[in-house]
């Protein structure tokens, strides 16, 4: 018997009986967050705070995304961004186009996101490391480039013109900022659980063992570039969400939101949160918005300031704030247990 | 037992870094609005590239506010600038400008944005209700377009068809005096490039039609090597090129340009040329580049033209741009409106400011005019002229006709489905 192998009989029988337990829990959480962030408009006045919150979700979407690739597959993706320009510019244009109901442009950019993240998925999952990262990178550009130059239906580099109509569906009123605020942290929220169940399925363990591994995974039967693609198209199909959040927040999509930028950002707040745990990307989205946020306010020269964060992090604690905080809690634990 | 999961965060924990997320973002929120002072919110560039757009418009604002502030404020209201940076990222200049409303209280928005961040801003008003005027864009769908129209959002910017107009007849004059009959265009590969020089060549073959274009080159925005497009161009031989090129990329062009001796074999019509900020920085400015103004002080050649360039020189030490007149023009807008509504309230100021007509330094015939159907500014001086190596740069400019712009103009919105 392989040391794998002993380990996986001796811990089969409890993970199961963990697995359901935490999922409990995870639902539980999920439904306290989102009891929390709907009852906020009771609390406060402030508008900026519910764009903040609405900014998160699409950022949050996304980044969170990015770590089922980066963290969880070891796919570290430099063009992810591309489908959240891709679910923010098919949503926009579905709408604007068709004018059919908000449900059915959200299932339909799903399902354009998910036949585009295939064929691109189907050739970038073949390949390795940095190889990877520079061919997604090449799909991103390829995908901005196209939105500006097919200016007769993307309206080239001015975006999507005219405003997003967000008719009424199921008494959801879009164009009512509370209403949209509760619809971006619903969305967010069932994101997060979706994804934080993906991770912690049996194919989010195979997704770790390929990270670690790859070639034992073979070994053991996994059809490898099937369980890449596959996780591939999931997390685009959530940074399209976040796409479409951004979309409905700003009413139109534009060219940036393609852009190589976007998925910077993405790594960037992988780094600032975290990879190797599931909050980790939320808590680098919401501090790289609020720090975005404060340092616009005071100066011009925000780059300088993001700039010495981002050293601070790499060089500084040498990993993403939650993963230093959850490495305290979990060192901490081990000296009370040792005592 | 060995632990197979890697470790997470206990929900004790997370809950507490939520609610000091929570605390950490509610306590700068606390919107103060003081009746005394009225707060003009302005999302533009301020870093990056383009970051002279947006401190060249800060610049000519401050300049016209300290000017409105003295003179007793706006229906004796003091005017407070909150001016800040969107990167020129469409989604933080919504977010700035929505911010700007919402938390830090202010009641119109001056939308220094260019491009696709005007028209991020612009939804903005929309949603939001708030006096709203674009101060930088110069696409022409922003208001020729219906489907964009808003009450309370005007643009008091040049644009891009009257340049057009106005540089196609007078270029068109010039062919055929000259007998340029082979043309070039060398413009940046993106929407205001390919636009412009469509419409330029549009105007171009309506006065003179038996010009020919024989040459079209189209370099990457901000790409630093021209090389390969001066060698097609020259070996083409046109008799005449074209091009919008525009800031870093135009003098980058021209000095390169400059050591294939290109300037002595082709006239060239530069429509951006004739701005401080191309013409102080060229290396070796060659005489006789055709330019439309941009904005040069001895164009319109009047006393108040002059002593306004002057005036923001002696405050910031560099001439103004393009930019800054719209802004300075947009701010006089703004205190005529209140002044004629004595009143600072946006409904009431938007009521006045379509069709209203002002005295302004950088007007044709010495005003300029809000025209009230499309909320647009009309009347500005605008022409071309020929380059010197030296101050004043382009010592005269002649003048296009608002007549034709007018009606070559309503031509246009037609073909475009617009009227």
């Amino acid at each position: 018997m392989t040391e794998l192998e002993a380990g996986r009989t001796r811990t089969l029988v409890p993970v199961r009986g963990d697995a359901g337990l935490q999922r409990y829990r995870d639902v539980l959480i999920a439904l306290v967050a989102f009891a929390v962030l709907a009852s906020l408009p009771l609390f406060t006045g402030s508008k900026a705070l519910l764009d903040l919150v609405i900014r998160c979700s699409a950022y949050g979407l996304f980044a969170t995304s990015l770590n089922l690739l980066v963290g969880y597959t070891g796919l570290t993706s430099f063009g992810h961004g591309m489908f959240f320009g891709l679910g923010a510019y098919s949503f926009g244009l579905i709408m604007q186009k068709l004018g059919v109901p908000i449900p059915v442009a959200f299932v339909a950019t799903l399902a354009i996101t998910a036949v585009v993240a295939a064929i691109i998925g189907a050739i970038c999952v073949r390949l390795k490391e940095i190889y990877f990262a520079f061919v997604t990178l090449a799909f991103q550009m390829l995908i901005h480039s196209t939105i500006l130059s097919w200016a007769s239906f993307t309206g080239g580099d001015q975006g999507l013109r005219g405003g997003i109509a967000r008719p009424r569906f199921l008494g959801i009123d879009l164009s009512n900022h509370v209403h949209l605020y509760i619809a971006s942290c619903a969305l967010l929220i069932l994101g997060l659980l979706a994804m934080r169940q993906i991770a912690q399925s049996p194919f989010g363990y195979t997704l770790r063992m390929i990270r670690d591994n790859a070639a034992r995974a073979s070994f053991l039967g996994i059809d490898v570039w099937r369980a890449k693609l596959t996780v591939f198209v999931l997390a685009a199909l959530f940074a399209s969400m976040g796409g479409m959040v951004m979309a409905l927040f700003v009413s139109g999509a534009y060219p940036e939101f393609a852009y190589w930028t976007i998925s910077g950002e993405g790594i960037f707040i992988n780094m600032l949160g975290g990879v190797s745990t599931f909050l980790g990307p939320m808590v680098g989205t919401v501090l790289l918005l609020l720090l975005n946020d404060t340092v616009t306010r005071f100066t011009e020269y925000h780059g300088i300031v993001l700039g010495v964060v981002i050293l601070f992090f790499a060089l500084g604690l040498r990993k993403g704030l939650l993963d230093f905080v959850a490495e305290w809690f979990a060192h901490r634990r081990d000296a009370g247990e040792g005592r | 037992m060995t632990r197979t999961r890697t470790p997470g965060i206990s929900r004790r924990s997370s809950l507490a870094l939520m609610g000091a997320g929570a605390i950490s973002v509610a306590a700068p929120w606390v919107a103060r609005a003081q009746a005394k002072t009225i707060k003009i919110g302005m999302p533009t560039i301020l870093s990056g590239r383009v970051a002279q757009l947006g401190t060249s418009s800060r610049n000519a604002v401050m300049l016209e506010v300290d000017k409105v502030n003295a003179a007793g404020g706006l229906a004796g209201r003091q005017i407070e600038m909150v001016i800040r940076d969107s990167k020129g990222q469409p989604q933080e200049a919504a977010r700035v400008a929505r911010e700007l409303v919402n938390t830090d209280g202010c009641e119109w928005l001056i939308d220094g944005e260019a491009s696709s961040g005007s028209f991020a801003v612009h939804e903005v008003a929309r949603d939001l209700g708030v006096l709203c005027v674009h101060t930088c864009s110069e696409a022409s769908s922003l208001t020729a377009d219906p489907k964009q129209h808003i009450p309370n959002a005007f643009r008091c910017v040049r644009q891009g068809i009257h340049d057009s107009i106005v540089g196609g007849s007078y270029a068109a004059a010039i062919a055929k005096t000259k007998g340029l009959k082979k043309w070039a265009t060398c413009s940046p590969d993106y929407a205001y490039g390919r636009d412009t020089t469509g419409e330029f060549t549009l105007y171009l073959k309506r006065f003179a039609p038996d010009v020919e274009l024989i040459s079209e080159s189209w370099p990457k925005l901000f790409q630093p090597d021209y090389t390969e497009v001066v060698t097609k161009i020259l070996q083409a031989k046109p008799q005449a090129l074209y091009s919008c090129l525009w800031g870093g990329d135009l003098t980058s062009y021209i000095d390169q340009a400059n050591i294939y001796a290109m300037f002595g074999q082709m006239e060239v019509f530069a429509v951006n040329m004739a701005d401080y900020t191309a013409l102080t920085v060229v290396k070796n400015l060659p005489k006789g580049i055709h330019s439309g103004n941009r904005y040069i002080k001895t164009f319109p050649a009047t006393p108040e033209n002059a002593a306004w360039g002057d005036a923001y020189k002696a405050k910031y030490n560099e001439y103004p741009t393009n930019w800054s007149w719209q802004n300075a023009t947009a701010v006089m807008f703004l205190a005529e409106a209140a002044k004629k509504a004595n009143s600072t309230d946006g409904k009431k100021i938007a009521e006045v400011l379509a069709g209203l007509t002002i005295k302004c330094p950088f007007g044709a015939d010495g005003t300029v005019t809000m025209r009230g159907d499309d909320h647009t500014l009309v009347g500005y001086a605008i022409g071309w002229g020929t380059t010197i190596p030296q101050e004043p740069y382009v010592p005269e400019v002649k003048a296009g006709d608002w007549k034709t712009i007018f009606e070559l103009e309503a031509e246009w919105k037609k073909s475009k489905g617009y009227t």
